[in-house]
C-alpha cells in the first residue's frame, strides 16, 4: 500500500464519516480539548497548577470550600468573588532620610457578603514598616495593621488584614453598637464583615452591606537608603471564587480541571495506540501462522483473557507504587486482548484472498505480508477500537486514582475526585468538587465514543437502519 | 456429547486460573515474603515476652534464633525461590491465605479466606441484582429500539448510550449518594443495613433499601450500554432471510419478534448478560467502596488504606477466581443455548 493509496482511502472514509452527525460533534470536541490544553495557561488563574498542586504555599490566598462565581446570578444575595488587585496610584514624601510611600488601591464593592479576607502582598528589602487602612465610601477612615518587618532581604510579605486587624475592627464596629450587643465576643467578629458595612447599629451582629468604592490604603515607612517594598498587591479570597468553586484546601478546581484535560488525554490515547496496536500484530500474526503457533497464540491469549482487570491493576499499582507511565504501560499489557479475537477471524478471511496468495508465491516474507498486505487493511477497524479503549482507560486510571494509587506528581480527574471523597465533598454537598472532574470523564468518554460509534457505524453498514 | 464439551471446558477454566495463580505468586513473591518475614518477627516477639524471666541473655538469644529458624522453616522461606513461589501457589489453590496483619472477620478472626467469604455474597448479591433489572430494562428499551431503528427514539437513546460510556459508576454513585442521601434524605448513604439490623422479614426490607442506592446507580450506567447491543443483535437477526419469509406467510410482527427474532437473539443476550456481569467484577468492583457495601470490592479499598497486603492478595485471587468461573459458566451456558457449538465443539 503507497501513501497516495492511504490518502484516498482517508479521504473516502472522511466523506463518509461527515455524513455521521455525532461523529462530527466527536470530532469539535476533541478539538476542544486539544485546545484547550494549548492554551492552557492563558484560561486559567493559577497557570502552575499542574506542577504545584499539591504546594498549599500556592493557593493560601483563595478561599475554602467556595462556591463558583455564577452562583451570585441564581442567588439573591450577591458575594464579593476572589480578585486580585495590582493598579494602585503611588506618591512618595521624604522626611530627611526615611521615606513615606502611600499608595492606594480602589476597590469597587456592589456585593451583599463582604469577601472572607483581604490579603497584602509585597517583596520588602530592608526594614520598612507597613501600614494598611482602609477608607469607606462614607468617609471614615479605619487604620487597620501596623507591620514592622525586620530586616528582610527581598522575602515575601504577606499581611492579613482578616487575621491582623481583629481588634481595629472590633472596636470601629463597638462604636456604633448598641451596648447590651458590645458584650459579643471578640473573636466572633469577622473583620471584613464590619469593614464593609454600614456603620450603624447592629453591625456586629447582622451588619447590612455598604455599597460603593473602598480605598485601600498602605502607606509604607522605608527608614533605610535602599529600603524598599516592591510588587504590591491585594488579593481578596472572596465567598465565591472562579469557574468552578475552590475545595477544603483552597485550590483552584477549575485550574485543576483544565490541568488534568492533558494527562487525560495523553493517557486516553497512548494506552488505547499501544493496546491496540499490539493487539492487532498479536491477532494478524496469529491468524496468519497458523498451525502451533496460532494455537499457542491463542492459548496465551486466553490467559490474559481471564485476568480481571481492574482488581490486577489496582494490587500492581498498590504493591509497585507506579508512576503515570508504567500505570500506561500496565494498562496496555491487559487492554490489547480487546481487538484480538475479531482481528484474527479477519485475519483468517484476508489469508485467504489470492493477493496473498500472490505475494507469498513472489516469496515475500511473513513480516512483509504481514505488515505490507494485512494490516493496512485493519487500519480502520484499529481505528475504530481505539477511540473506543480511550474511555476505558481513563477510567481505569481515575478509578485506582480514586484509590489514592495514582501518581501523586501529577494532578488527573480521578485525583480531584479522590480528594473530593477523603474531603467529606459528598458528605457537605460541595457538589463543585464533585461534579465537575467526573462531568468532564464523563466528556471525554463522550468524544471518543461519539468519534468510535461513528467508524462503527461506517464499518458495519448493516446495522444502521432496517 | 454436552457433558463432554463442560468436562472440557471446565478443565481448561481450571488451568487457566492455576496458571494465573503461579503468575500471580511470582509476580507478587516480595512483598508477600516480606509481609510474611515481618509477621514472623511479631510473633516471635510474642513469645519472647512471655518467656521465663530467669533466662540467660544468652539463652533468650539462642530460643529466638531458633524459634525463627523454626517458622522459616514452617513458612518455607529456607527453600530456594522456585519451591517457595510454588509452595505459595498450592497454598492459595487449598485456599489457605494466610493470616491478616490488621484485619478482621466480623467475628474476630484474622484468617483471610474467613474475611473474603464473609464479603464474597454481598458482592454477588448486589452484581446480579443490578444486572438481572438491567437485562430487562434494557431487552424492553432495545427491541423498542430495533423495531423503528433510526428513529427518534432509536437516535436519542444512542446518543444516551455513548453519553454514558466513558462515565465512571463510582462517580454516579458519589452524585446520587449527595442528592439521595444527604440532599433530601430519602435512602441511607451506605452500608448493609441499619444499626442494629432488624430481625426477621424486616431484615430484608432493610436490605433492599440499603440496596437501592448502589442498584439505582449500577442500573443508570449499564441500562443504556445493554438496550444499545440488544438493539443491535435484534437488528442483525431482522434482516435475516427467515425473518423475511415468516413476515411474507403474515405471521403478526409481535410474533415475529418475539417468537422468530427472539429465539435466535437469546444466545447472545445471554452472553451478553453474563459478560456485564463479569464486567463489573472486572471494572466495576471498587464502586462499592463508594457506598460502603462491604463486599469484595469495598475489602479492596480497607485493605489498601491499612496496607494489609495478605488480604489484598487473598481478594485478588478469589476475583480471578470468581471471573474465570464465569467465564466458563458463560461458555457452558451459551453452548448449552446454541447446539452448534457443542457439537463441533472447537476445532
Amino acid at each position: 500500500m503507497k501513501w497516495i493509496d492511504i490518502k484516498a482511502g482517508f479521504w473516502d472514509f472522511w466523506n463518509e464519516f461527515k455524513r455521521v452527525r455525532f461523529g462530527l460533534s466527536g470530532i469539535i470536541l476533541l478539538f476542544i480539548f486539544i485546545f484547550v490544553v494549548l492554551i492552557n495557561s492563558y484560561i486559567v488563574p493559577f497557570p502552575e497548577a499542574s506542577s504545584r498542586w499539591r504546594d498549599i504555599t500556592y493557593w493560601e490566598d483563595n478561599p475554602v470550600s467556595a462556591p463558583p462565581v455564577w452562583i451570585n446570578w441564581f442567588s439573591s444575595a450577591k458575594r464579593a468573588p476572589s480578585l486580585i488587585i495590582e493598579e494602585h496610584t503611588f506618591s512618595e514624601e521624604k522626611m530627611g532620610k526615611i521615606k513615606l510611600t502611600k499608595a492606594v488601591f480602589e476597590y469597587e464593592y456592589p456585593y451583599d457578603l463582604p469577601p472572607l479576607d483581604v490579603i497584602f502582598h509585597g517583596y520588602a528589602k530592608g526594614s520598612p514598616v507597613i501600614m494598611l487602612s482602609i477608607e469607606r465610601p462614607d468617609g471614615h477612615i479605619i487604620e487597620l495593621v501596623r507591620r514592622p518587618i525586620s530586616k528582610s532581604d527581598g522575602k515575601k510579605v504577606r499581611v492579613s488584614i482578616g487575621k491582623d486587624s481583629r481588634i481595629e475592627s472590633y472596636n470601629f464596629g463597638a462604636k456604633y453598637e448598641k451596648p447590651e450587643s458590645n458584650r459579643i465576643e471578640r473573636e466572633m467578629v469577622k473583620p471584613t464583615s464590619v469593614l464593609f458595612s454600614e456603620a450603624k447599629e447592629g453591625i456586629l451582629v447582622y451588619p447590612s452591606p455598604l455599597k460603593g468604592t473602598y480605598k485601600l490604603i498602605a502607606e509604607i515607612i522605608l527608614p533605610g537608603e535602599n529600603d524598599e517594598v516592591v510588587d504590591i498587591y491585594f488579593t481578596f479570597s472572596g465567598g465565591v471564587s472562579g469557574w468552578l468553586g475552590t475545595d477544603s484546601s483552597k485550590r483552584d478546581i477549575w485550574s485543576g480541571i483544565v490541568a488534568g484535560v492533558k494527562w487525560a488525554l495523553l493517557i486516553g490515547l497512548l494506552t488505547a495506540f499501544t493496546a491496540v496496536s499490539i493487539g492487532v500484530i498479536y491477532g494478524v500474526m496469529s491468524a496468519y501462522l497458523g498451525g502451533w503457533k496460532d494455537s499457542l497464540m491463542q492459548r496465551i491469549f486466553e490467559l490474559f483473557i481471564g485476568v480481571p482487570l481492574l482488581p490486577v491493576l489496582i494490587v500492581m499499582s498498590a504493591i509497585f507504587k507506579p508512576n503515570i507511565w508504567i500505570m500506561i504501560l500496565m494498562m496496555s499489557c491487559f487492554f490489547w486482548v480487546g481487538p484480538v479475537k475479531t482481528v484474527r477471524s479477519m485475519g483468517l478471511q484476508i489469508k485467504e484472498e489470492t493477493y496473498i496468495e500472490a505475494a507469498h508465491a513472489f516469496g515475500a516474507s511473513s513480516s512483509r505480508i504481514i505488515f505490507k498486505h494485512m494490516i493496512p487493511l485493519l487500519i480502520p477497524y484499529s481505528f475504530a477500537s481505539m477511540a473506543l479503549y480511550v474511555p476505558s482507560a481513563i477510567v481505569y486510571e481515575a478509578s485506582i486514582s480514586l484509590l489514592g494509587l495514582g501518581d501523586s506528581t501529577i494532578v488527573t480527574w480521578g485525583q480531584i475526585l479522590r480528594d473530593a471523597l477523603t474531603g467529606g465533598a459528598v458528605i457537605n454537598g460541595l457538589w463543585w468538587w464533585v461534579i465537575p472532574p467526573g462531568l468532564f470523564i464523563a466528556l471525554m468518554g463522550m468524544t471518543f465514543a461519539f468519534i468510535g460509534f461513528a467508524m462503527d457505524k461506517i464499518l458495519h453498514p448493516k446495522l444502521r437502519t432496517r | 456429547m454436552y457433558w463432554k464439551y463442560c468436562i472440557k471446558r471446565i478443565v481448561y477454566g481450571l488451568a487457566i486460573f492455576i496458571t494465573l495463580i503461579f503468575i500471580f505468586s511470582a509476580l507478587f513473591n516480595t512483598t508477600m515474603e516480606s509481609t510474611l518475614r515481618s509477621q514472623i518477627e511479631e510473633e516471635i516477639r510474642g513469645e519472647t515476652l512471655k518467656l521465663d524471666t530467669r533466662m540467660t541473655p544468652e539463652e533468650i538469644t539462642r530460643y529466638i534464633s531458633e524459634r525463627r529458624e523454626f517458622k522459616r522453616h514452617l513458612y518455607h522461606l529456607d527453600k530456594p525461590i522456585w519451591s517457595r513461589i510454588v509452595w505459595r501457589a498450592i497454598n492459595v489453590l487449598s485456599l489457605d491465605f494466610g493470616k491478616a496483619t490488621i484485619m478482621r472477620s466480623s467475628s474476630g478472626e484474622s484468617d483471610v479466606w474467613t474475611i473474603i467469604a464473609e464479603c464474597l455474597p454481598r458482592t454477588v448479591l448486589l452484581f446480579t441484582t443490578a444486572i438481572f433489572i438491567n437485562i430487562i430494562l434494557g431487552l424492553w428499551l432495545g427491541l423498542k429500539k430495533a423495531q423503528r431503528a433510526g428513529g427518534i427514539m432509536d437516535k436519542t437513546t444512542s446518543i444516551g448510550t455513548m453519553i454514558v460510556y466513558g462515565m465512571p459508576s463510582w462517580w454516579l454513585g458519589m452524585l446520587v449518594i449527595m442528592f439521595f442521601a444527604y440532599t433530601i434524605k430519602i435512602f441511607p448513604s451506605g452500608g448493609l443495613h441499619s444499626v442494629p439490623p432488624p430481625t426477621g422479614f424486616a431484615y430484608y426490607i432493610d436490605l433492599f433499601y440499603h440496596m437501592a442506592l448502589p442498584v439505582l446507580t449500577l442500573v443508570l450506567i449499564g441500562f443504556w450500554g445493554s438496550a444499545f447491543l440488544i438493539r443491535n443483535i435484534v437488528l442483525g437477526i431482522l434482516q435475516e432471510d427467515y425473518i423475511m419469509a415468516a413476515r411474507t406467510r403474515g405471521i403478526p410482527e409481535r410474533k415475529v419478534l418475539y417468537g422468530h427474532a427472539m429465539r435466535t437473539a437469546a444466545p447472545p443476550i445471554v452472553t451478553m448478560a453474563l459478560l456485564s456481569l463479569l464486567a463489573s467484577v472486572g471494572g466495576n468492583i471498587i464502586f462499592e467502596g463508594i457506598f460502603s457495601w462491604p463486599g469484595l470490592g469495598n475489602l479492596y479499598w480497607i485493605a489498601i488504606e491499612q496496607n494489609d497486603i495478605p488480604v489484598l492478595m487473598g481478594n485478588l485471587f478469589i476475583t480471578t477466581a470468581l471471573y474465570i468461573g464465569g467465564l466458563v459458566i458463560l461458555d457452558l451456558i451459551y453452548g448449552f443455548l446454541d447446539p452448534r457449538i457443542k457439537v463441533g465443539g472447537r476445532q
